[in-house]
């Protein structure tokens, strides 16, 4: 039986960060080096160490893993190695989800290039979160709050279903925060393109199934609005 | 001791433990000497002001009458002002009271007696030493045309020109700069003075006995030699005869290789000095900034910050002790010093009150080892200056934190946390990212709640920020540090609050503007 699992592409910090906060997710999560044997001996975290190279054929893979429903992580520390791998996975496996980290912007356009669904930015989004720190402290430590810390303010996906009783009004009629003590980022068509909810574009913009709503709240409004809407993503 | 000099000494420790001279005493010295004191510069620029006016009244008079009250202006309220300013230099230019505390305590730790008049000819001696001063010169010939009846005298009034060496920073380094090269132009000097002798002795040897020669004494032999030799050559005395022309043809060539070993000292004086001089210069304008953003280490992070801080109002200073990454740093518009940021001299030589002037400091050495060093010695100098610090090993954490930085950031947690985020809340994660980074024109802002605000709108119901189609994430209460989600109607505004609100960019503009022209009826 396949599994589906995370599976880590390079054995160092980056790698053990990803593995710690992934495992809530992934019950199998694998960690790959370059260098295993001397990675396997220095392994003291929780998680198995296996052997890869950049000539692969990935054939363990395609036998043990469920491809689409797993995710890949490329944390190589090599530019040039991170994004030949990137396009190796990518060139065998069309639905494998890629998330590949990179140094510099020139890196993390050729890793979209080479098929990465998802590039994190490392030096951008530290510098981001330090001018925040400088500029809007008090907006970094909401948004830190909501996104990465369990505190009791949450951000949720939420998903109108068939049923749901606002379908057919304009989203600009209905007071959501008055109403449900929570507030609405954005909203993602079913096309995926999402718009924020104070844009124009949204003013008229008429409640459907299938729309994705983003919303701020507490944990229990939360949940009263997804019983509202029928059913949540998140 | 007799009486009269345990009296002298007594009063001496009374000077020298008086809080409130000292005081008037450091806060002249301050005015007069030290530039890194705020109001030196308005000093200076009334005393420039000074030196022109009477400069101008100067002029004005040689060809026609002076009113009187410029005349009294010129003559006596500017050469007092010159007067009691030289008194006052006089003053601080060196501490009586101290030479004659310290003579008296040397002599009582020998055992050996104190004499009084050996004190004070080392305090007179010390007090000749700044009369005597070039500087001081100049500052006394200044006040000089104070004895106007002395016509003669008001031509001093161009010494005051001499004093603006002392405001003006430009010539001081000018000088500086060209003292470097005293020994060259010592040697220049003795070579001219020899040419411009033998020339003029030779030319009068020659020229004088001719009747057709314009040469007739060994004054005109000397101003021929000196107009000559600096290539000037006015043309209203020349040789005539053949020997004179001869040695005209010496002069001359002696005058083009004195002028271009002039040129070459100067150039080279200041080609030398010019990274000196430009440093002096950075470091003089950092001290005039108000407030700043001071980033040790520029290297990849740093490069990044300083792109995403360009639009911010705060100037930001570079201090790296790797020479490239300050070259880099300047490639990139910035004001950077070639200092170590774990030195505390690179703190005292820029001279900056970091409490005051620093917003924060940045350590973004990607080495935990540079950036606990630094923050150590930046937490040694302020106590409460904001350090912000990146972190390249988490189990450098506790060290960082025990160095004193307020706001740690490890870039590696922030890929985990990431990750987890992507995996989990894709689309959230996304939304949050582009309202961060004002992507589609969509912007988060703080907006602070000023006393004029809180006086004319009360409660958030009266904010009217859906009018703006803006929305109001929350209030952060800055008393009690605590962020209130989606407030109540009936929820009350303070002064210092902050509001948290999100909408277009052009709306949240005009919303500000709503929320600071709004009159409570």
């Amino acid at each position: 039986m396949k599994n589906r699992a995370a599976l880590i592409f390079g054995y160092n910090d980056y790698a053990l960060e990803i593995a710690k906060n992934v495992t809530y997710e992934y019950e199998n999560v694998y960690l790959y080096s370059l260098n295993s044997e001397q990675d396997i001996l220095r392994n003291r975290s929780c998680f198995e160490v296996k052997s890869f190279d950049l000539s692969d054929k990935w054939d363990d893979l395609n036998e043990n893993i469920d491809i689409e429903n797993s995710i890949a992580f490329c944390v190589l520390e090599d530019s040039a190695e991170n994004i030949f791998l990137t396009i190796s996975l990518r060139s065998s496996f069309v639905n494998l989800n890629i998330i590949a980290l990179s140094n510099n912007k020139q890196t993390a356009n050729k890793l979209q290039m080479a098929g990465a669904n998802k590039v994190i930015p490392l030096v951008q989004t530290t510098a981001e979160m330090i001018s925040e720190m400088l500029q809007k402290p008090i907006v970094k430590d909401v948004f830190h709050k909501i996104l990465f810390e369990s505190g009791a303010l949450k951000i949720a996906q939420v998903k109108v279903n068939e049923s749901n009783c606002y379908i057919g009004n304009s989203v600009s009629d209905i007071d959501w925060s008055k109403r449900y003590g929570i507030v609405v980022l954005a909203i993602v068509n079913e096309d995926m393109s999402s718009e924020f909810i104070y844009s124009s574009k949204v003013k008229h913009h008429i409640v459907s199934k299938d729309d994705m709503y983003i919303v701020v709240g507490y944990e229990t409004d939360i949940k009263e609005f997804e019983k509202m809407t029928g059913s949540t993503c998140d | 001791m007799n009486f009269f000099t345990r009296w002298v000494v007594d009063f001496a420790y009374f000077l020298n433990t008086s809080e409130a001279y000292q005081h008037k005493k450091r806060f002249v010295y301050d005015i007069l000497e030290n530039d890194k004191y705020q109001y030196k510069r308005y000093f200076d620029i009334f005393m420039i002001t000074l030196i022109f006016l009477s400069v101008a009244i100067l002029i004005a008079e040689v060809k026609s009458e002076m009113n009187i009250y410029l005349k009294i202006l010129n003559v006596y309220i500017i050469s007092f002002i010159f007067f009691i300013e030289y008194l006052l230099r006089f003053w601080i230019s060196s501490s009586v009271s101290e030479i004659i505390i310290n003579k008296s305590e040397h002599a009582t730790a020998l055992g050996r007696e104190f004499y009084l008049y050996r004190a004070l000819i080392n305090a007179m001696k010390t007090k000749l030493i700044f009369v005597f001063s070039f500087k001081a010169i100049i500052d006394l010939l200044a006040i000089l045309p104070f004895f106007h009846e002395l016509r003669l005298l008001r031509l001093f009034v161009l010494f005051r020109v001499f004093k603006l060496f002392r405001y003006t920073k430009s010539f001081q380094t000018f000088t500086s700069v060209l003292s470097t090269k005293k020994f060259e132009f010592f040697i220049l000097l003795m070579f001219s003075s020899i040419v411009i002798f033998v020339s003029s002795v030779l030319i009068y040897v020659m020229e004088a006995h001719n009747p057709k020669s314009p040469i007739n004494t060994l004054f005109d032999a000397v101003y021929w030699s000196v107009v000559t030799i600096a290539t000037v050559g006015y043309g209203d005395i020349v040789p005539v005869t053949m020997e004179g022309r001869t040695v005209a043809i010496f002069v001359i060539i002696a005058g083009v290789s004195l002028l271009a070993f002039t040129t070459s000292i100067v150039v080279s004086a200041f080609t030398e000095k010019l990274d000196e001089i430009r440093e002096i210069k950075t470091i003089d304008n950092i001290r005039k900034l108000k407030h700043f953003y001071l980033i040790c280490g520029y290297q990849n992070v740093a490069q990044e910050v300083v792109k995403k801080l360009k639009d911010s109002k705060i100037s930001i200073i570079v201090l790296d002790e790797d020479i490239h990454r300050i070259e880099n740093a300047k490639k990139d518009g910035l004001i950077a010093v070639n200092y170590d940021p774990g030195d505390i001299e690179s703190y005292k030589k820029l001279g900056i009150d970091i409490n005051v002037q620093v917003k924060s400091i940045l350590c973004l050495r990607e080495s935990d080892i540079e950036n606990v060093y630094t923050t150590l010695t930046v937490r040694s100098i302020s106590k409460d200056v904001n350090i912000i610090s990146l972190l390249m090993d988490d189990a450098n954490r506790n060290k960082l934190k025990f160095a004193g930085a307020n706001e740690i950031l490890y870039p590696k947690g922030i890929v985990g946390m990431i990750s987890k985020e992507l995996i989990g809340r894709p689309v959230a994660f996304e939304v949050i990212h582009a309202l961060r980074n004002d992507y589609y024109g969509v912007d988060v802002e703080e907006i602070l709640v000023d006393d004029r605000m809180s006086q004319n709108i009360l409660y958030v119901s009266e904010l009217n920020n859906s009018k703006f189609r803006v929305i109001l994430l929350g209030i952060y209460k800055k008393d009690t540090k605590r962020f209130f989600f989606n407030p109540l109607e009936s929820t009350l505004l303070e002064s210092g609050d902050y509001l948290l609100a999100i909408g277009n960019s052009a709306f949240m503009r005009e919303f500000e503007k709503h929320l600071h022209k709004k009159i409570r009826k």
